[in-house]
């Protein structure tokens, strides 16, 4: 095992006027290192498509994740998948990134525009190995992956995008992986990056997809741990404990909470200095302790990360306000969601009598939840979370 | 003379942030810049009080509503 790690985003739109999209992107995880991912684009749009794509996609993770070697999964699929009576094609394209311990990436392309690698932000032209499974012809790679490889997996109607618009043949694929390479090296996540992507899509299709258009963007980088202190222990002369665990590991450290911060302070041996700009949110300001990173108000602020987690995982509409303002909620979503890869949770238990009114939305079950829910939508982000409680 | 407000969690939801705001005009209106010093502090452990401002050494219990009053009678006539 490396101290490399993928992140993986995706982002879709569907063709003008359909519910559905007839994209679909499946991630498997085989074990704690390796991940199957899956983006499959079934012909046409609307209903027929939506399910051919589901299939195609599930059903080619599902087998992968269950170890089953590649040929066999695309020759099944390949085998299972019916020509279309209209058009005389096969109804579903895919495209399948498997990564191996971190290390390896398998890279299995059928019938999808070319999957683009970034390396060093430079275009890199890997080897591509043509196979013949059932008549159908399929394009296998295999790269040993480095920090900061960039892969970008599209459905059509990426490179279709402004045909007729803006460009005379669509968006290039060079122009697209010139846009990509222009924002990766700003630092952005696997899912910020593909959302611009296909925002830019969108546009280009003068907010009228003539296609169901879908990215998907795995990111290769380093291990990022952080560790979050939220709240006081439950019983106070376990605090030097709960601090000296806290303050021991690697990685950066927040402090979210007002007495939590003076208890930190406090056993640093320094000052809480809190400011008093609001930076026009709605949060409380942040303050400062010598030695951490980050200090903010605790349920409040968490709250908010809270909110914009739920969106980032949804429509993602809210990176635009996270990923600028300089708020303690803002801060703290930067840190979790783009730089950080494995977080802990060192969560103190402690009832503050002020907030056990009815009237204030902090009681102690509130703060407990809150926990849980962040965790939640960290994991699905693909961060590994720990949490203890003290 | 220098005024810290509590912005921890309790107070926040009290409207410390409404009280801070009002506060920077007032000693903005009063040319009071160079002998009042606002900061800001985490929790003074009376949060049932919020929101919760110490003048000096002075504690206050303050409430949007009343930073004027609190103003007129706690800071001005100290100037």
């Amino acid at each position: 095992m490396n101290n490399l790690c993928a992140d993986i985003g995706w982002k879709s739109i569907n063709h003008e006027g359909e519910l559905l999209c007839g994209d679909h992107v499946e991630i498997v995880d085989r074990g704690e290192n390796s991940q199957v991912i899956v983006l499959a684009d079934g012909l046409g749009s609307g209903v027929k498509a939506s399910i051919l794509s589901t299939l195609t996609s599930k059903i080619i993770s599902t087998m992968m994740a269950e170890g089953m070697k590649l040929e066999e999964c695309v020759s099944t699929i390949a085998a299972t998948l019916p020509i279309c009576s209209v058009r005389g094609v096969a109804y579903s394209t895919f495209t399948i990134i498997h990564i191996i311990e971190n290390s390896t990436v398998e890279i299995i392309q059928y019938d999808n525009p070319k999957v683009i690698f970034l390396r060093n932000y430079e275009t890199y032209e890997y080897p591509m190995t043509e196979l013949t499974i059932d008549n159908k012809k399929i394009f296998k790679s295999v790269i040993n992956l480095q920090e900061d490889d960039i892969m970008i997996a599209m459905s059509d109607g990426c490179p279709h995008a402004g045909i007729g618009l803006a460009f005379n043949f669509g968006w290039k694929e060079e122009d697209i992986a010139e846009f990509v390479r222009g924002l990766a090296a700003a630092g952005y996540t696997a899912k910020t990056l593909a959302t611009m992507l296909v925002d830019q899509c969108d546009k280009e299709y003068g907010y009228r997809p003539g296609d169901d258009a879908t990215a998907c963007i795995v990111k290769v980088r380093k291990r990022e741990p952080m560790n979050i202190l939220f709240g006081p222990p439950r019983n106070r002369d376990d605090a030097d404990r709960m601090m000296s665990l806290f303050f021991s590991k690697n990685g950066k450290h927040i402090i979210c909470g007002g007495t939590t911060s003076s208890i930190a302070a406090k056993y640093l041996g320094k000052t809480v200095k809190a400011s008093l700009d609001f930076q026009g949110s709605d949060v409380p300001p942040i303050a400062e302790i010598e030695g951490v990173d980050l200090v903010t108000e605790g349920v409040i602020t968490i709250s908010k990360v809270i909110e914009y987690a739920k969106d980032a995982l949804d429509k993602n509409e809210l990176y635009e306000k996270w990923s600028f303002q300089r708020d303690g909620a803002s801060l703290i979503c930067r840190m979790l969601f783009e730089e950080a890869t494995d977080i802990s949770f060192y969560v103190g238990r402690a009832v503050n009598p002020a907030h056990q009114n009815p009237d204030l939305p902090i009681s102690y079950s509130i703060k407990m939840n809150l926990v849980e829910e962040l965790s939640e939508c960290l994991q699905k982000m693909g961060k590994k979370i720990k949490v203890s409680y003290f | 003379m220098k005024i810290t407000v509590c912005i921890g969690s309790s107070c926040h939801i009290k409207g410390s942030k409404q009280v801070v705001e009002q506060l920077q005009d007032l000693i903005r209106e009063n040319n009071l810049g160079d002998k009042v010093e606002l900061s800001g502090v985490f929790c003074m452990g009376k949060c049932q009080q919020g929101v919760c401002v110490k003048a000096d050494d002075e504690f206050h219990s303050l409430s949007p509503e009343n930073v004027k009053d609190f103003f007129a009678s706690s800071v001005l006539t100290k100037m």
